[in-house]
C-alpha cells in the first residue's frame, strides 16, 4: 500500500476545509442537517471498509453495530437520564463488546457465510427490538433524546471532527503492520497462520475496531435525529453502506468516505425523484460491478494524484 | 534430546488410515528427507506437524515440549515453520510485503528493527531481491517457490519443513534452489525436513532418509542405504531410476 | 391442533420449494443467489398482472408466470452472473442488485399497496373440525407434485444426472465432457421457475407486495444452512423443521416470535454445526 503523500494530505485538508466552511455561508439548517447525516454515513462507510475492505470479509450486518450504538445512546439518555456526552464513549464500548460476542462464532465462517450470518444477526436484533416493545418502544423506537450541542451548526462540526478522528485512526492502522496483516488475511488465511500470525485475533480485532466507530456514528446519528427506531438495524442500511463503499472503491477508506458523500449528495439532488433513489443506487452498483470493479472515487483520485505528481517528479529529475 | 520427536502418531480420514503409528526423530542440524509415493501420507504428516490437522493419537514434541493440538501460528512461534506444496502467496500484495507478514510473527517481531529492511535482507538471501517491489501476482512459478521459503525464513525457524520445494520446476531452476537449501543449512545451521520426489537432487541434499508407504515408515537410513533397500525399490523407485539415483 | 398440522404442512411445502431451488443453484454453480426471493415475488406479480389487467385465465397465467420467470432466471445467469463468476463476492453483489432492482421495478409499476390474486380453487374443506381453504390444500398438493417431479427428473433423465454429477464434483464432471456453463443456466432457470411457482401458489392467501421476496429469501437461506448447503434432502428436512416450528410458535406464542425462528436457527447452526444437519462439508 502506498504511503500517504503530501498531495493526499493536501487534498484531504481541502475536502475537510470545504466541508467545515459550508455552514459559514448562510446555508439553511436543513442543509446542515443533510450534511450531518452525510458525515454519519461517511463514518459508517469508512468503518465498514476498514474491516471488510481490508480483510475481504463482507459484513452484511454493519447496521447491527450502528443500531447498538444508537440504542445505547437512547437508553442512557432517555431511560437513565445520563448527560448526552456519555453516549459517545458508551456507544463505542457497547458496539465493540457486541463485536467480540458476534465475531467469535461468525468469523470462523468464510466469504458469503460470514456475510449472511452477520445479516441474520442484525435482523434478529431488529425483531428483538420490535418484540420487546415495552423496553425498546417497538416500532416507534425511543423518542426525546437530548441534543449534545444546542446549535445544529456546532453539532455538525462535532460530527465532522469525529469523522476526522475516525479517518486518522483507521488510516493509520491500515498503513501500519496491522493493515499489512489484514490484507494478508484477505489473501490467504492458511498462509497467514504459516507465517505465525494469529488470524482469529486480528479478524476479531478488526471487527471490534470497525464496530467501535460504527457505534460511535450510530450515537452521533441518534443525537442528531433525537430519536432511534428499529430501522437502524435494518439490512437495507447495511446494504446502502456497502453500495457506498463499492462506489468509492474498497480497501482505501478514503474511497468509502467519497462514496458516502457522493451518494448522499446524489440522493439530495434527486429529491424530486426520491422513489427512484434505491433504483438508481442499484443501477449504479450494477454498472460499477461490471465496468469499474475497483470503484469510482479511489481509482479516480489515484489517477489525478499521478497527474499532479508527474510534473514535480520531472522537475526533480531535471535538477538531479 | 532430539529437536523433533514424533512418537506413534496416527491419523484417519473416515475409514482411511492416512498415517499408522509413525515414529521418528529429527536431530538439530541435519537435513532429513521424507520419501514416498503419492498418497503415502507425507503431506498429511506435515499438516500434523505444523498444526493444520489434528493428530488422532501419539505425541509430537518440538524442542522438548509437546506441540500436538497447538494452533498452526503457535507452532510457528515455537520455531517450526513450513512451506506449502502448492505455493500460496498473498495475492494483491508485493513480494516484500509477503515476507513482511512473516517478519510480524510475535516470535521475531522487534520494534527496534525495521521489518521492511529485514524482509529485504531475506529476499536477497533467497535471490529474490530484484523482485522485492513487484506484485506477487506477476511472479513466475520458480520465484514463488523461493518466496515460500523466504516467508518461512522470516519467522526465523529452528526447523524448516519444505513440502516438495522442487515440484513443477525445470532442471535449470532446481540446481540453484538446491544450492540455496544447502546454504541455509551450512551457513545458518538450519535444521530441515524435506519432502521430495526429484530423487537425484534429493539424495544429494539429505543426510538421512525416512521412506514411507501406505502411511507407515518402511525404513530409515542414509541415501545410499535407501536406494538399495528392496522395499523402497519395489514400492516406488523402480529399477531404472534407482540406478540413476545411485550413480 | 389439526390446524397447526395442516398449516405447518402447507408452509413447509412452500419453504421446501424455495429452499430446494436455492440449494440446487448453490450446489451446482456455487451461486449464492440473493435474487431468489425476487423470483418468488415476480411469480406472484406476473399472475396478478396477467389476470387483473389482461384478463388471462388463471391457470394460463400461472403457467406463463412459471415459464417466464424461469427464462428470466436463465437470462440473469447468462448476462449478469456468468461474467462475474470469478469472484464469489461479485456474484453475491450482483444477485443482490437483481433482487433490489426487481423489488424497485415492482414498487414503481404496481405501487406499495397489497394486491389481490384470486384463488385458483374456491371454498374450504373441513378436516377434523378445522376449516382449511381449498387454495392452501392445492398449494400443498401442487408443491408435492412439483418436488416429486424434480426428484424424478434428477434421478431418471440424462440432464438430471448431469446436474447431480456437477453438484457432486464439478471438476470431474467437466472432464467427462458435461458442459457446465449450459447446465448452470438450466439449473438457474429451474430454480427460478420453482420459486415462481411457490409465489404463484401462495399469492391468493399471502400479501402480494413488492418486498414480499425478502422474507422467503431469508427463510430459504436459513433452511439451506440448517439442512446443509447443497443437500436437497437436507433442505426438505430443514423446510419441515422450520415450517412446523414457525407454525407452532405463531399459534402458541405470537407471529413476531415466529419470524425470529429462522434467523436464530441460522446463527445457531452456523455456530454449532456449520455443515448443517445433512451437509457433507462444513459451510466454511
Amino acid at each position: 500500500m502506498p504511503k500517504i503523500s503530501k498531495i493526499d494530505l493536501a487534498a484531504a485538508s481541502i475536502v475537510f476545509a470545504v466541508l467545515a466552511a459550508i455552514p459559514l455561508f448562510g446555508v439553511t439548517t436543513y442543509t446542515i442537517g443533510v450534511l450531518t447525516v452525510c458525515v454519519c454515513f461517511a463514518i459508517w462507510a469508512a468503518s465498514w471498509d476498514f474491516m471488510s475492505g481490508l480483510t475481504g470479509r463482507e459484513n452484511f450486518g454493519h447496521s447491527l453495530f450502528i443500531g447498538i450504538g444508537g440504542y445505547t445512546a437512547g437508553f442512557l439518555n432517555v431511560e437513565f437520564g445520563f448527560d448526552p456526552w456519555w453516549s459517545l464513549p458508551a456507544a463505542a464500548l457497547t458496539a465493540g463488546v457486541s463485536a467480540i460476542l458476534i465475531g467469535f462464532p461468525t468469523l470462523r465462517l468464510r466469504g458469503p457465510y460470514f456475510a449472511l450470518a452477520m445479516l441474520s444477526a442484525s435482523t434478529v436484533m431488529q425483531y428483538l427490538v420490535i418484540i420487546f416493545s415495552q423496553v425498546t418502544g417497538g416500532q416507534d423506537g425511543l423518542n426525546g433524546i437530548f441534543p449534545i450541542l444546542d446549535s445544529q451548526r456546532d453539532y455538525y462540526w462535532l460530527t465532522l471532527f469525529f469523522l476526522l478522528v475516525t479517518l486518522m485512526v483507521l488510516k493509520a492502522l491500515a498503513l501500519s503492520p496491522w493493515g499489512t496483516i489484514l490484507r494478508a488475511i484477505r489473501g490467504d488465511e492458511a498462509t497467514c497462520q504459516a507465517a505465525g500470525i494469529n488470524v482469529t485475533f486480528y479478524k476479531i480485532a478488526a471487527l471490534v475496531i470497525s464496530a467501535v466507530f460504527a457505534g460511535l456514528g450510530g450515537a452521533l446519528y441518534a443525537h442528531y435525529q433525537l430519536q432511534v427506531g428499529p430501522d437502524l438495524f435494518a439490512v437495507i442500511l447495511s446494504i446502502n453502506i456497502i453500495i457506498m463503499v463499492y462506489v468509492g472503491g474498497m480497501g482505501s477508506i478514503y474511497g468509502a468516505v467519497g462514496g458516502a458523500l457522493l451518494l448522499n449528495i446524489l440522493t439530495e439532488s434527486l429529491r424530486a425523484f426520491s422513489e427512484y433513489r434505491l433504483w438508481i443506487y442499484t443501477l449504479l452498483l450494477m454498472l460499477i460491478l461490471f465496468f469499474l470493479p475497483n470503484g469510482l472515487i479511489a481509482p479516480a483520485w489515484t489517477r489525478i494524484r499521478d497527474r499532479l505528481a508527474r510534473p514535480r517528479e520531472k522537475k526533480r529529475q531535471a535538477i538531479a | 534430546m532430539s529437536l523433533l520427536e514424533v512418537d506413534n502418531v496416527s491419523k484417519r480420514f473416515g475409514g482411511l488410515a492416512a498415517l499408522k503409528n509413525v515414529s521418528f526423530t529429527v536431530e538439530a542440524g541435519e537435513i532429513t528427507g521424507i520419501l514416498g509415493p503419492n498418497g503415502a501420507g507425507k503431506t498429511t504428516l506435515f499438516n500434523l506437524l505444523s498444526g493444520f490437522l489434528p493428530a488422532d493419537t501419539g505425541r509430537i514434541a518440538f524442542d522438548g515440549q509437546s506441540i500436538r493440538g497447538l494452533k498452526p501460528h503457535r507452532i510457528v512461534n515455537r520455531g517450526l515453520a513450513r512451506t506449502f506444496q502448492l505455493t500460496r502467496p498473498f495475492f494483491g500484495m508485493t513480494v516484500v510485503e509477503n515476507v513482511i507478514v512473516g517478519c510480524l510473527a510475535p516470535r521475531v517481531r522487534d520494534v527496534h528493527v525495521s521489518t521492511e529492511r529485514r524482509a529485504r535482507e531475506i529476499l536477497d538471501q533467497v535471490g529474490l531481491g530484484h523482485a522485492a517491489d513487484a506484485l506477487v501476482d506477476v511472479l513466475p512459478y520458480g520465484d514463488l517457490r523461493r518466496l515460500e521459503i523466504a516467508r518461512a525464513l522470516a519467522t526465523r525457524p529452528k526447523l524448516l519443513l519444505l513440502d516438495e520445494p522442487f515440484a513443477g520446476l525445470g532442471t535449470s531452476e532446481i540446481e540453484p534452489l538446491a544450492t540455496l537449501i544447502r546454504r541455509l543449512h551450512d551457513e545458518e545451521g538450519l535444521t530441515i525436513l524435506i519432502i521430495e520426489h526429484k530423487l537425484r537432487e534429493f539424495m544429494q541434499l539429505v543426510s538421512r532418509v525416512i521412506a514411507m508407504d501406505f502411511g507407515e515408515i518402511i525404513m530409515t537410513g542414509t541415501p545410499a542405504e535407501t536406494v538399495r533397500h528392496p522395499r523402497v525399490i519395489e514400492a516406488y523407485i523402480g529399477k531404472a531410476e534407482a540406478d540413476v539415483a545411485a550413480a | 391442533m389439526i390446524e397447526i398440522l395442516v398449516y405447518g404442512a402447507v408452509i413447509s411445502a412452500i419453504y421446501a420449494m424455495l429452499a430446494v431451488g436455492f440449494t440446487l443453484i448453490f450446489g451446482v454453480a456455487r451461486i449464492l443467489n440473493l435474487a431468489h426471493g425476487a423470483f418468488y415475488a415476480l411469480g406472484a406479480y406476473t399472475v396478478y398482472a396477467l389476470t387483473a389487467n389482461l384478463h388471462v385465465p388463471l391457470l394460463v397465467a400461472a403457467a406463463i408466470a412459471v415459464v417466464g420467470v424461469g427464462l428470466f432466471g436463465v437470462a440473469v445467469e447468462r448476462v449478469l452472473v456468468r461474467p462475474l463468476r470469478r469472484s464469489q463476492l461479485a456474484v453475491l453483489m450482483i444477485t443482490l442488485s437483481v433482487g433490489l432492482m426487481v423489488e424497485q421495478v415492482l414498487l414503481l409499476t404496481f405501487g406499495s399497496e397489497a394486491r389481490n390474486v384470486p384463488s385458483m380453487v374456491e371454498g374450504a374443506y373441513e378436516i377434523l373440525g378445522a376449516d382449511i381453504s381449498a387454495q392452501r390444500l392445492l398449494a400443498l398438493a401442487a408443491s408435492i407434485v412439483i418436488l416429486a417431479g424434480l426428484w424424478l427428473f434428477m434421478q431418471h433423465t440424462r440432464l438430471g444426472s448431469a446436474i447431480l454429477a456437477i453438484s457432486q464434483d464439478a471438476e470431474a464432471a467437466r472432464y467427462m465432457g458435461i458442459p457446465s456453463d449450459r447446465i448452470y443456466s438450466i439449473v438457474m432457470g429451474i430454480s427460478a421457475g420453482i420459486a415462481a411457482a411457490a409465489g404463484v401458489l401462495v399469492a391468493p392467501f399471502q400479501t402480494v407486495i413488492p418486498s414480499m421476496g425478502l422474507l422467503p429469501l431469508v427463510k430459504a437461506f436459513s433452511i439451506v444452512i440448517v439442512g446443509g448447503l447443497g443437500s436437497i434432502p437436507g433442505s426438505i428436512l430443514g423446510a419441515l423443521l422450520l415450517g412446523y416450528t414457525e407454525t407452532l410458535i405463531a399459534f402458541e406464542v405470537s407471529i413476531e416470535w415466529s419470524q425470529i425462528v429462522s434467523v436464530a436457527a441460522v446463527l445457531l447452526t452456523l455456530v454449532l454445526r456449520p455443515a448443517g444437519l445433512l451437509g457433507k462439508r462444513a459451510a466454511f
